[in-house]
């Protein structure tokens, strides 16, 4: 994102008058916060009592298996939606008119459809058909229905921004139809799509925290609550702790997710690839 | 088909609740991510800095978690709202840092020639911004903020995990009633897709209304 400024640079008069906002700014929110951690000592968030219980090395064991879980949710969700949303691109690009419809109603659907549904369907409709998996299985079975349909529409905008000389060149050296999409189209299009992917395993990893609710798999947020049933006085602390434990998951896939997509336009400046590749990844949730 | 039509009252009360969630969604995040959109933009460096947290922190931690921390946790301080109003403060608390990362993005794209162009022709900052800027900028964003909205349709559906009585939190509890829970996810995927839908419409009729200022 280019960071350019509407404005001129500031002159003299009006960098002393910024200066002077940013000090009273700076003092009020200092105040702020003096007021708000007076009020919270006050309430007994900093007491030693209430973070007693985090002395306890099985306590931490306990947080840091439940984050495990989450990333392994995550990794093994995003494993098969990649695999599913693959599938889905070839369908979404593919020259049968059926194919392509049942594939777009597919993306459509269950990219409109929310998670939590799709867990609640999962775990209530699946055992009545026989299936009595656990529940990391039908989180990441609801995962994968809803993250396939959306890789599989950023797989197909990825192939479809690649310019046709790619194809054309593929099928005139003799690829198959399949060959060209599997060995020449997609890898280009993983690629380009790398960052927004990488946004995606995001979504993935704050989505395997809807788990809390299915209760028989301890992700962080259920092993924050069952630390709660046990030191009631320190629910608040474990709370917090657990989403400092998402924060950091998360901001560091995000850094992953920025230095992908500077290298990608590094590279496309390089090599100047077709107009239409649009390079504004927004991450929505 | 006749048992969706026997719950029809249910998910008419589902749908009421949930499109009451996205509208004071909407609202409140529009209201407070374009206050974050101003202070990143801003000349102030606190401001900045501010702006800059805040974004960083409710985006990356998960909704669940928030809702879950806004219900259960708060009141061990006596910060107590009822469960309907912390599910809406939560979603517009998670919402507005997407909201203002789009409208940031927006603001970029207008070109600073036509600044410069409008302060030579002897516009004040303040009318050059209402008049040129603003509207260019907001029309870019319709689309993106659009997308947004529709992700958090989908969003307030977290709402069940904490109890407030939405769509996905009735359907839940009629699928676990009947005996075809099938149908029921079903009818309740329908009303999620029209929901989904008609937010996309009014962002596309809206992004039509807005095309002549681009």
């Amino acid at each position: 994102m280019n960071n350019h400024s509407l404005f001129d640079p500031a002159g003299p008069r009006t960098r002393r008058r910024h200066l002077i906002l940013e000090i009273v700014t700076g003092a009020a929110l200092a105040g702020l916060a003096l007021l708000v951690l007076a009020t919270l000592t006050k309430k007994g968030v900093f007491s030693a009592d209430a973070w007693a219980p985090f002395a306890q090395p099985g306590l931490w064991k306990l947080l840091g298996q439940g984050l495990l879980h989450n990333i392994a949710a995550a990794a093994v969700g995003m494993v098969l939606s990649l695999a599913v949303g693959c599938l889905l691109a070839f369908g979404l690009v593919s020259t049968r008119t059926f194919l392509r419809r049942l594939s777009r109603v597919y993306t459509d659907v269950f990219s409109s459809i929310p998670l939590l549904l799709l867990l609640y369907f999962t775990s209530l409709v699946l055992p009545n058909y026989g299936l009595r998996l656990g529940d990391f299985w039908f989180l990441v079975i609801a995962l994968t229905l809803y993250s396939g349909a959306v890789i599989g529409d950023l797989i197909r905008s990825g192939i479809v921004a690649l310019p046709p000389g790619q194809s054309e060149a593929a099928l005139a050296l003799g690829f198959s139809q399949v060959g060209t999409l599997v060995r020449v189209l997609l890898p280009q299009a993983l690629r380009s799509m790398s960052p927004a992917l990488v946004s995606q395993l995001i979504i993935l990893f704050k989505g395997t925290a809807l788990a809390y609710v299915l209760g028989g798999y301890t992700e962080l947020l259920r092993s924050a609550t069952v630390i709660g049933q046990y030191f009631t006085q320190s629910l608040l602390q474990a709370q917090f702790v657990a989403a400092v434990g998402f924060l950091i998951v998360n901001v560091l896939l995000g850094v992953l997710a920025d230095s992908l997509e500077r290298r990608q336009r590094r590279l496309e400046t390089q090599a100047p690839s077709p107009a239409g590749s649009d390079s504004l990844v927004l991450q929505t949730a | 088909m006749e048992l969706l039509f026997n719950h029809a009252g249910d998910f008419g009360q589902g749908v009421l609740v949930t499109l009451g969630l996205v509208v004071y969604g909407f609202l409140g995040s529009i209201i407070l991510g374009t206050i974050l959109a101003a202070l990143k933009t801003s000349p102030i460096r606190v401001a900045r800095a501010v702006s800059s947290c805040y974004i960083l922190v409710f985006r990356n931690i998960p909704l669940p978690v928030q809702m879950v921390l806004f219900v259960f946790g708060l009141p061990q301080l006596d910060i107590q709202f009822s469960l309907y109003s912390s599910a809406a403060i939560a979603l517009v608390l998670y919402t507005a840092p997407f909201v203002a990362e789009t409208i940031r993005s927006g603001l970029n794209t207008v070109d600073r020639g036509e600044l410069e162009a409008s302060m030579a022709l002897g516009f004040a900052p303040m009318t050059s911004m209402r008049l040129l800027v603003l509207p260019q900028a907001l029309a870019t964003v319709v689309r993106p903020l659009g997308n947004v909205y529709i992700t958090m349709v989908k969003n307030t559906s977290v709402a069940a995990l904490v109890g407030v009585a939405e769509l996905t939190f009735l359907t839940d509890k009629l699928a676990v009633d009947e005996a075809s829970p099938f149908l029921i996810f079903a009818g309740s995927a329908i009303c999620y897709l029209v929901l989904g839908l008609a937010v996309g419409r009014l962002g596309a009729a809206l992004d039509r209304k807005v095309a002549f200022s681009r």
